[in-house]
């Protein structure tokens, strides 16, 4: 069953993501893919995330497609303007790859490559508004192709950056484009994620589409530290660098909280599912999923 | 029909392109001060509350992407305020909100740095809407 079938059926989905190396190795992709083949109903590639030159998304995508798996690449508006989109989309498209999550993409000045120009030409809104018209059979120039992708797309959700009230309108502006899926940043803070899956209720948004929640596993109090000092947009409570900081095995502690996490997720109502971003700990997701009992 | 962009209307004319450049000398010392424009010569100041969207580093046109910081500070500049955090607390203000549910057009780089007033004249943009009845910016195709 592919990811558009399942978020027809109503199940809980699981989504994880894959960082893909910093070279052209391609067995390292094939080397993580064994930790997502059970219980896995998605699997996120980044494109160049934090601004990072890596392995192309798209042809990762197609190593994992020949793994097995489904991949979901996603697109950002970094690094091309909407030429390069739409040849880019219509290359993965060819190589069958059926799901895209479109995102604004970080600033060039937080990678390795500072002096970049950033391209911006659209911004996630309009990406998808433009990957919504692809579908049809379109290019955004209006000019009609002879073979139309079908792409599944999903968009991108901070629930925890402010203002609050315009998250949840820039989301319904995101599903009124076209995003069937919605993957959100990591939640460290469940209060007020819940504040954000309440309005989100209230416009009725999480009908529209499916809300996979971020769920992150840490391996040290250094790490949340770090990224609630430098990564911007993230929030993080301070029971869990307290509880890292006092745990005598940080790892164990790090994959308690991470299902702690997502047993309360399952509890809210409007979540469709979890999206798993095991950072450079890829080999710990089964386990996870295990714990969670995800595993089907 | 295209409603994701205006499509560009080709090379302009040599009285567009002088008078523009009078019209855009006009519209720095109109816009330049009271909203900080940016010249991209699509305007959507009307939208966003007159605080030009444009001095967003990702030049942004429908909202705050997903980086700011604890405080309402700029992803890339941290030393910044987000823009469109200002642009969200004064469209409360001025209950401006409903502008904020429209997905804006995407942008024809070929107006940069020409005049946005006369752009609306020779109908390369849409004209710019002053105000609607509506409220709620769920409510707003």
């Amino acid at each position: 069953m592919t990811l558009r079938e399942k978020i027809e059926t109503g199940k809980f989905l699981v989504t994880a993501e894959m960082g893909p190396p910093q070279s052209n190795s391609g067995d390292v992709l094939r080397k993580k893919a064994v930790y997502f083949q059970k219980g896995v109903d998605g699997v996120n590639i980044t494109d160049n995330q934090t601004a990072i030159v890596r392995l192309s998304s798209i042809a990762s995508a197609k190593i994992l497609l020949d793994e097995g798996l489904e991949p979901v690449i996603q697109m950002t508006c970094r690094d091309r303007n909407r030429i390069a989109l739409q040849s880019d989309l219509l290359g993965a498209s060819a190589l069958g790859i059926e799901n895209v999550l479109c995102l604004t993409g970080d600033f060039p000045t937080f990678g390795n490559h500072p002096e970049a120009k950033p391209v911006f030409d659209l911004d996630s809104v309009q990406l998808i508004a433009m990957v919504t018209q692809l579908n049809e059979g379109r290019f955004l120039s209006g000019e009609t192709m002879k073979l139309a992708p079908h792409f599944l797309i999903g968009g991108g959700a901070n629930p925890f950056a402010e203002p609050l009230e315009f998250r949840v309108l820039r989301l319904a502006k995101k599903i009124r484009a076209g995003a069937r899926f919605i993957q959100t940043q990591p939640v460290f803070d469940l209060e007020r994620f819940s504040e954000w899956m309440g309005l989100v209720r209230k416009h009725g948004l999480h009908e529209k589409a499916a809300i996979l929640a971020g769920v992150m596993p840490v391996k040290s109090a250094k790490a949340l530290l770090y990224m609630q000092r430098d990564v911007p947009g993230v929030r993080i409570h301070h029971d869990y660098i307290q509880r890292m900081e006092k745990a005598d095995s940080p790892q164990e502690e790090g994959i308690r909280i991470a299902v702690e996490i997502i047993e309360e997720l399952k509890n809210i109502e409007g979540v469709r599912g979890t999206h798993l971003m095991p950072l450079l700990w890829e080999s710990i997701a089964p386990r996870i999923l295990e714990e969670s009992g995800l595993l089907h | 029909m295209n409603t994701l962009f205006t499509r560009d209307k080709g090379k302009p004319k040599y009285w567009e392109r002088f008078l523009s450049r009078w019209m855009l000398w006009g519209e720095n010392c109109v816009k330049v001060p009271l909203f900080g424009c940016q010249r991209c010569g699509e305007c959507i100041l009307s939208h966003t509350a007159f605080i030009c969207s444009q001095r967003c580093p990702k030049r942004l046109r429908n909202g705050p992407c997903g980086g700011i910081r604890e405080g309402g500070y700029c992803e890339a500049y941290p030393e910044r305020r987000c823009v469109w955090y200002r642009i969200y607390g004064r469209a409360r203000w001025m209950h401006r909100l409903a502008f904020l549910g429209r997905i804006e057009q995407i942008h024809n780089w070929n107006l940069e740095k020409t005049s946005a007033w006369l752009n609306v004249f020779t109908k390369r943009i849409k004209p710019p809407t002053l105000f609607i009845w509506k409220k709620d910016p769920y409510d707003v195709a």
